[in-house]
């Protein structure tokens, strides 16, 4: 396995305050990796670091073995990141497929744009149905599979998924971490930040555990669901 | 063209019935929106014949001069024509910036000024500069007025909405006081004999003077058409997708891979020159600027004007821009209140319609002209065909819509 993403000591600040002291992991090409925490943890940050919608005062971020730090956000989506950004970052106005077509936007390649469609489509047999409604009008978890969907119109290597299950009915959390594994069986690389920690470290390679800007703890999925530590931090059981 | 649209027979294409409910979705939009829908109906004959009539009404109002509608005694009509014309202008270049790329512009009058300025320098014999022929400072005047956008826009597009409303109120300034305080520049004193196209009438007089305006009005005019083209095959383009996506949601656009900062610098570019194009086509007519026309107030009705006829549409900012420049010089008496009328006219709009009067569409205006053509065909064609047949998916959409005006 070669190692698709590093991050490096990586530090990130809002004005004078630090988000991330400090962060170093790693995401191998294939895994499903989980970054679970609470509110306020960091979670979101790292997402916007590695994606590029924020700069770091400190460290490096190494993608596919290049250094992509100072890299503008835009460029990154055409190395192959994409993200589904939190609160799922839909255009409203547009409908399903144009918003669809949106995540083409960076693609230098249109002979496989077809077959992206069609794979979206096959995982996300609701959004074929709804191809002409407007996004803003669709619930939430129609909105979550259209981000998820647009971020795959970009064909990434890597997928980064923030917080998929937020406000979602618990059979749609289900299904939305069903189409997360199914997805990486495909091929593609899935680092996801969750606050649903239950099926975040379920369906991982492996996680960490983020505390207010530092990781915690760390290991494969399996693990962290048995410490009890996380379980009683993260999982609800004493 | 959108890459989903053109290439894919079956999972793109629309049923009759999503096109049906389309449909209804229009009809439930009352007022301009009815008109959008019947537009749309109409067949490729139809449209053109619809705005060649149009066109004539509004190449021959001036000269009509209707009753009325015109703004005689207070005002020579076919002057108050051009005015409205020039208003017309400034809303179609501030709505690029406004409307399509949601940068709220409030220093807007900057450009408009730098515009009148570039007119003035090169053609008053005020001005020490060369000169040059009055229709070359047109295309002049727009190149410098998108320096100064790029210019402004390089360090302030970073900002976001209430900052950059802020910085680009302060610009509007610093270009007024510039105007004021550099001895090159003349202040109130200002640049008589300002150019105009060349020609002369029957007697020897120049056909394009400042006490005739219906020839300034029918140039005024011609650009705005011209501008409109250019404008709004711009939006249909991969350019105007990116402006919708930015005006949507900025930080989405840029993880899709859109180069959000360099498509706000064209918007701001694209929309300055535009400004600046008005300006001159406005110092031109007038025969005389200085310092005293590009205050802040002036800035906050061009805004008012987009607003009001409906931010993000094209159709719309310019009749915003021609009411907001009608009002006060049809209706003389009130026009000192001016401030005050278009203040109580926002405030009703924004309660009871507020997308404007024409409303934009955040689509990506690729589809409707093909979807109303489907309907069209299917309906007169009824019987056969209903649900879940393919429909034609919208390939090409973008040669087809490349006709006039009104999306």
């Amino acid at each position: 396995m070669t190692t698709l993403l590093e991050l490096k000591d990586v530090v990130v600040g809002y004005g004078r305050i630090e988000a991330l002291h400090g962060l170093s992991f790693t995401v191998e090409e294939g895994e499903i990796v989980s970054l679970i925490g609470a509110n306020g943890a960091g979670k979101t940050t790292t997402m916007k670091a590695i994606s590029g919608l924020l700069n770091l005062s400190r460290g490096s971020i190494l993608f596919d073995g290049q250094d992509i730090t100072r890299m503008k956000a835009h460029v990154r989506v055409a190395r192959g990141i994409s993200q589904a950004p939190e609160g799922r970052g839909i255009f409203p106005g547009m409908t399903v497929l144009e918003n669809l077509d949106m995540g083409t936007y960076g693609r230098k390649d249109r002979t496989g744009v077809k077959e992206d469609l069609e794979r979206v489509f096959a995982l996300f047999p609701r959004l074929a149905e709804r191809r002409s409604q407007v996004g803003g009008t669709m619930s939430g978890g129609e909105q979550q599979m259209l981000a998820i969907g647009r971020a795959l119109m970009g064909h990434p290597r890597l997928l980064l998924l923030d917080e998929p299950s937020m406000g979602l009915a618990p059979q749609f959390i289900r299904q939305i971490f069903r189409i997360i594994a199914e997805i990486n069986e495909q091929g593609t690389t899935i680092l996801l930040v969750e606050q649903n920690a239950n099926q975040a470290l379920a369906r991982a390679d492996r996680a960490f555990v983020l505390e207010t800007g530092t990781i915690t703890h760390s290991g494969s999925g399996r693990e962290l669901l048995t410490d009890p530590a996380i379980k009683e931090a993260y999982l609800g059981v004493a | 063209m959108s890459a989903i649209g053109g290439g894919t027979p079956t999972p793109t294409a629309r049923t009759v019935q999503e096109l049906d409910q389309e449909e209804s979705f229009g009809g439930r939009r009352r007022f301009l929106g009815g008109w959008r829908r019947r537009w749309n109906r109409m067949a490729r004959w139809q449209q053109w014949l619809f705005l060649i009539i149009v066109l004539a009404a509004i190449y021959y109002l001036p000269v009509a001069n209707p009753w009325l509608i015109t703004t005689e005694p207070g005002n020579d009509f076919p002057i108050s024509c051009f005015q409205m014309a020039v208003y017309a202008l400034v809303g179609v270049g501030l709505n690029v910036v406004v409307g399509f790329a949601g940068l709220l512009d409030l220093g807007y009058i900057a450009f408009f000024a730098i515009g009148s300025y570039t007119a003035a320098f090169f053609t008053s014999p005020d001005s020490a500069v060369i000169h040059i022929p009055y229709l070359w400072t047109l295309p002049l005047a727009i190149g410098i007025a998108m320096v100064f956008g790029v210019a402004l826009g390089l360090p302030t597009l970073r900002l976001r909405g209430d900052y950059l409303a802020i910085v680009t109120l302060g610009f509007g300034e610093i270009i007024r006081i510039l105007a004021t305080i550099i001895p090159a520049a003349k202040g109130q004193v200002g640049f008589k004999e300002v150019g105009h196209p060349p020609g002369t009438d029957s007697q020897g007089h120049p056909i394009f003077s400042v006490s005739n305006g219906t020839p300034w009005y029918w140039l005024a005019v011609t650009v705005i058409i011209v501008i409109l083209m250019l404008v709004g095959n711009l939006e249909r383009s991969r350019v105007g997708r990116a402006w919708i996506a930015i005006r949507e949601d900025e930080d989405a656009a840029e993880i899709m891979g859109v180069p959000t900062f360099k498509f706000k610098l064209w918007a701001f570019a694209i929309g300055a020159g535009i400004g600046g194009l008005s300006g001159a086509l406005f110092a031109g007519q007038v025969g005389f600027v200085n310092n005293q026309k590009f205050d802040v107030a002036t800035s906050m009705l061009f805004v008012a004007a987009v607003v009001l006829g409906g931010s993000g549409n094209k159709v719309g900012a310019l009749l915003g821009g021609a009411i907001v420049a009608y009002i006060p010089l049809r209706f003389t008496a009130i026009a000192d209140y001016k401030y005050l009328i278009f203040g109580v006219i926002l405030i009703v709009l924004m309660i009871f319609r507020p997308q404007g009067l024409v409303a934009a569409k955040s689509h990506l205006l690729t589809y409707s002209r093909v979807v109303a053509d489907r309907v069209r065909e299917l309906r007169s064609a009824r019987g056969a065909p209903s649900r879940g047949t393919p429909v034609r998916p919208a390939a090409h959409a973008a040669d087809e819509s490349t006709r006039g005006g009104a999306e």
